[in-house]
């Protein structure tokens, strides 16, 4: 990195080189203040884009014309130059190096040892320090996803006692219910034979017929929808009805009125009289009579209850035939919510607000199948089944894609130009 | 009084289940977190049987987890893992707003994972639980590696999937565990046996992708997370069962005729080998290379209370097992263009053949169109350019049916521009009294070792063959028209049975001394048993008599039919029998 600064730094200071932004920022004069003695916020706020895009472009030149190519060679350059036939005097002083030996010794050494192949220690500790190869992301190398990553033998022989040794701590056991399966059905259910790419004809329409039915049901239900929505044409208002209905009770039945008010208030009397004779107590000859109408009662009951078991003993086939029944009808009451609770283990149960939506099923018309495999055109989308099918096994719950809700309502303002018009 | 009555619900069913709401507080994690942490675990939500009860007298519908589970998965360490993820999320999201490009490096960098083998190894004890459980774990890593590698899943993702289907794909070749295929409309299913464990996983097509909006991408990829991890398990161990190397590796011999000189056309450099590993043709490297040993004959062991007859009929099935291994031995086969390359690689492969395709379709073709050697090339067209003399051309369900049929089927049927005989299903188990197509009678009938079709039998099937596509025009007659048909061959058929026996046989007339006619008492006891039926019958009110003529109706027409197909067995049976007679 600082080779490249140094390197933006000598293109920067070439004579040629306009450098706009200083340019700029001096007419335009009120910024504000920064500090870019850090390297954060150097990093920040220095925009070195005009540097990158000509080093770019001398990087094109060099990959397009092979050789690199510099640029048409400068006026000034030019005048610099030396015509001269006479070379211009060495200077002597510039070749001195004053320990010269000194470094002639040293590498000879350095040469003699790399030859016998010996590392010394400096070398060793600077060979060490440097970075050669850059690493892959920690991240992504220790991610679960990553697609080189290595696999082990998980169910190979691990003595049970090494994580107790360890840390002194037993691990935590697992539930047994977990190890139970939430539902019995396969993980992949093979489509009817007439989902074929060229299926045979009558498994074809076996199919057909299957998902022609799922249709007919969906069919009678929205028909039922609407008988049960159906308005009878008769029964809508007209005029003359609408006027029929205010005018009600108004104009003409006044005579009639009278005659059912006279009615209701002789009811009023009689039901008046009525009432006061509640009030008188019971003679004593009305309790004996109650008490002896009771217990004839309670003889009659008895002597029917006795009479029924007499008889009921002549009633013994029957009997025992409607006990039969009884015993019957339960039996195949128990039969039939056996049945229902084995079906209900297969199907999906209900665990949430949304109740599962079997998908569609696949099936192509006649005059969709293919001929040839080439022509065949996939129907239905894998993905989704997979989806439906973890729904199924009671894996997750059913989901519906979120709705997008707003948290406060829109406002909707006119625009003044708006206002001016209307 | 005072606190020693029962309040409801704090007893019984309702302190055993938990909402989703309270469980995810519990844990102190977001709804998402919490969804992904049950998806890994296998923790799923139980509907409880009295709803109302565990509901506390309200009918609003909640997902319920069993506290247990939830209490469980308090000792997860990956909750932990969870919560850094999230300060992580926080703490990107602050160097963002702050543009502070080198703080997000940092962050990057030093990014949260976590790993999922001791789940594995919790939820699935042995490696044949593991095995049980693979079905579902196929299917989402074939249909994750068909996605595009567009950013929207992580590359990462998908390029493991890849990596593992093509290991399992290897394996089953190896092994030669593949038994069933079925070509559908959804996708191609396959049904391999490993270790005696049917596994039956889906294939999707590779063009078919529109991208459903309402499947939830989120759930699928943490299952395809669990699932990378336990299949990445289960090929390392299925390889060190047959003894070979994991990471696989090809074989020297095979890698040494696989090197091409233009191998930077077909892939990188990185990606080369996974190509070359995926294009299935050729075959694996061993632990410790020997040479190929010769099958030991196993010792027959019979098992304790097995009669002679079940240890004849498994060395049966292991005999035909075997057989059906080596389906393919011997033949040679070349792919074109057009046919789907990966599947008929891999289902010939799997059978002991040899395949290869173009040069320029992809990478690893052993040999060239013009090789001589071709038995069999595989052509979708309805014409092919040039014909060689000594090979087959064939439409690709010949492979595919070959494998279902297990034998290797007469290739008439399947030439070029002919009309393919319809491809079944190999995952439909017939019973006694259920219809069976022809052209399964046909193959069952070439699997029993008898000759392959006679003109009289290709003329009633071609008749048959012409009523089924008139029938399929006219969807309403067709059960008429069926049934007329059937009975008009039929009775074609019966003449023609009559005037074979005529001919050949000859009647033998002879005075041969009386035999006693024995009374089988249960044949007595069967015909009181009809006879008392028919006097039910007869004694019905008219409304069950209708309802029981329906039942019957049906009934006796399945039977019919059945009866059709059988007489037609019997009919080539007798044609051959009166032919090889004189």
């Amino acid at each position: 990195m600082a080779a490249a600064r140094r390197l933006k730094r000598v293109v920067a200071s070439q004579p040629g080189f306009l450098n706009f932004k200083s340019s700029s920022e001096s007419l335009s004069g009120r910024r504000k203040r920064v500090n870019k003695n850090k390297k954060k916020s150097w990093n920040k706020h220095s925009d070195i884009n005009d540097v990158e895009e000509f080093l770019e472009d001398v990087r094109l030149q060099e990959r397009t014309t092979g050789k690199g190519k510099t640029p048409r060679p400068l006026r000034i350059d030019l005048i610099l130059q030396q015509d001269s036939l006479i070379p211009a005097p060495k200077d002597v002083l510039a070749y001195q190096q004053p320990n010269a030996k000194k470094l002639r010794r040293i590498s000879q050494k350095a040469e003699q040892l790399a030859a016998k192949g010996v590392v010394t220690r400096r070398q060793k500790r600077l060979l060490s320090r440097r970075p050669v190869t850059k690493e892959a992301k920690k991240s992504d190398t220790e991610a679960n996803n990553n697609p080189n990553r290595d696999y082990y033998d998980i169910w190979g022989q691990e003595p049970e006692d090494w994580y107790l040794q360890q840390t002194g701590k037993k691990r935590v056991k697992r539930p047994e219910k977990l190890s139970d399966r939430p539902s019995v059905l396969p993980a992949v259910e093979v489509i009817a034979p007439g989902g074929s790419y060229n299926p045979d004809f009558f498994s074809h329409q076996a199919l057909l017929k299957e998902a022609h039915e799922v249709e007919v049901k969906k069919q009678k239900e929205e028909d039922k929808l609407e008988r049960q929505l159906a308005v009878n044409k008769d029964d809508t208002a007209t005029e003359e009805t609408v006027i029929r209905e205010q005018v009600e009770g108004l104009v003409e039945e006044e005579e009639e009125e009278e005659d059912e008010e006279e009615a209701a208030h002789d009811e009023e009397d009689e039901d008046a009289e009525g009432g006061s004779s509640l009030a008188k107590k019971k003679t004593e000859r009305q309790r004996k009579r109650e008490k002896a109408d009771k217990i004839k009662e309670l003889r009659r009951l008895d002597s029917k209850r006795q009479m029924d078991h007499r008889q009921q003993l002549f009633q013994l086939r029957s009997i025992k035939a409607s006990i039969k029944q009884q015993e019957q009808s339960t039996e195949d009451k128990q039969k039939i919510r056996k049945a229902n609770q084995e079906a209900e283990k297969s199907q999906p149960r209900r665990l949430g607000k949304l109740k599962f939506q079997a998908q569609d099923l696949e099936v192509q018309l006649s005059d969709e199948l293919a001929g040839s495999l080439r022509q065949l055109k996939p129907e239905g989308s894998v993905l989704k089944d997979r989806f439906k099918s973890l729904q199924k096994r009671n894996l997750i719950e059913p989901r519906e894609r979120a709705k997008f809700k707003r948290r406060h309502k829109l406002k909707y303002v006119e625009k003044r130009a708006f206002r001016a018009i209307t | 009084m005072g606190g020693l009555q029962k309040k409801k619900y704090e007893r019984g069913s309702v302190t055993n289940y938990i909402t989703r709401n309270k469980a995810r507080k519990k844990l102190r994690l977001s709804l998402p977190d919490f969804r992904r942490l049950c998806i890994l675990k296998g923790i799923y939500p139980h509907e409880p049987k009295h709803k109302k009860k565990v509901n506390k007298g309200s009918t609003a519908p909640r997902t319920f987890y069993l506290i247990k589970d939830i209490r469980f998965l308090l000792h997860e360490p990956i909750v932990g893992k969870f919560r850094d993820y999230k300060v992580f999320v926080r703490k990107l999201k602050k160097a963002y707003g702050k543009t502070e490009w080198s703080a997000v490096e940092r962050l990057r960098e030093n990014k949260p994972t976590y790993k999922l083998d001791h789940i594995i190894k919790e939820r699935y004890p042995s490696f044949i639980d593991a095995l049980r459980d693979i079905d579902d774990a196929l299917c989402m890593c074939f249909l994750f590696s068909t996605f595009a590698r567009t950013g929207k899943c992580h590359v990462q993702t998908i390029q493991l999937c890849r990596r593992l289907t093509v290991e399992w794909m290897n394996y089953v070749v190896a092994a030669r565990a593949l038994r069933k295929v079925f070509i559908s409309i959804k996708g191609i299913y396959y049904q391999a046996e490993v270790m005696g464990q049917l596994i039956t996983w889906l294939v999707p097509y590779q063009f078919s992708h529109d991208h459903p909006t309402d499947v939830d991408y989120r759930v699928m990829a943490t299952f395809t997370e669990l699932y990378t991890t336990l299949l990445g398990f289960i090929n390392f161990r299925l390889y060190h069962s047959l003894n070979l190397l994991y990471p696989p590796k090809l074989d020297s011999k095979a890698e040494c005729e696989l090197k091409e000189e233009n191998e930077e056309d077909y892939a990188l450099n990185s990606e080369c080998y996974l190509e070359k590993l995926s294009a299935l043709s050729a075959s694996l490297a061993r632990m410790v290379s020997s040479a190929e040993e010769e099958e030991a004959q196993l010792d027959q062991f019979p098992v304790e209370g097995e009669d002679m007859e079940k240890l004849e009929a498994r060395e049966r099935e292991q005999k035909e097992q075997e057989a059906q291994k080596k389906l393919f031995d011997g033949l040679k086969f070349f792919l074109n263009r057009e046919v789907p390359r990966e599947s008929l690689a891999f289902i010939i492969r799997c059978f002991g053949g040899e395949v290869s395709w173009d040069k320029s379709v992809c990478i690893g073709s052993t040999y060239e169109v013009t090789e001589e050697t071709i038995t069999h090339h595989i052509v979708d067209r309805p014409n092919a350019s040039t014909q060689y003399i000594n090979r087959y051309y064939i439409q690709p369900q010949w492979v595919y049916d070959c494998i279902n049929a297990k034998i290797v089927l007469p290739v008439e049927d399947y030439f070029l521009g002919v009309t393919l005989p319809p491809h079944l299903s190999p995952f439909v188990e017939e019973k006694e009294g259920d219809y069976m197509p022809p052209e399964k009678v046909k193959i069952m009938a070439l699997q029993r070792g008898e000759k392959p079709a006679q003109e009289q039998e290709d003329e009633e099937e071609e008749d048959e063959d012409e009523d089924e596509e008139e029938e399929e025009d006219d969807n309403d007659d067709e059960e008429e028209d069926e049934e007329e048909d059937e009975e008009e061959s039929e009775e074609k058929n019966l003449k023609k049975m009559e005037k074979q026996r005529s001919q050949g046989k000859s009647l033998q007339v002879k005075v041969t001394p009386g035999k006693m006619k024995v009374e089988n008492p249960e044949r007595l006891e069967q015909e009181e048993k009809a006879e008392e039926k028919r006097l039910a019958i007869m004694m019905m009110k008219k409304k069950e008599k209708y309802l029981y003529d329906k039942i019957m109706f049906g009934k006796k027409r399945k039977i019919r039919e059945v009866c059709f197909i059988l007489l037609l067995i019997i009919d080539s049976h007798v044609d051959k029998t009166v032919c090889e007679a004189p």
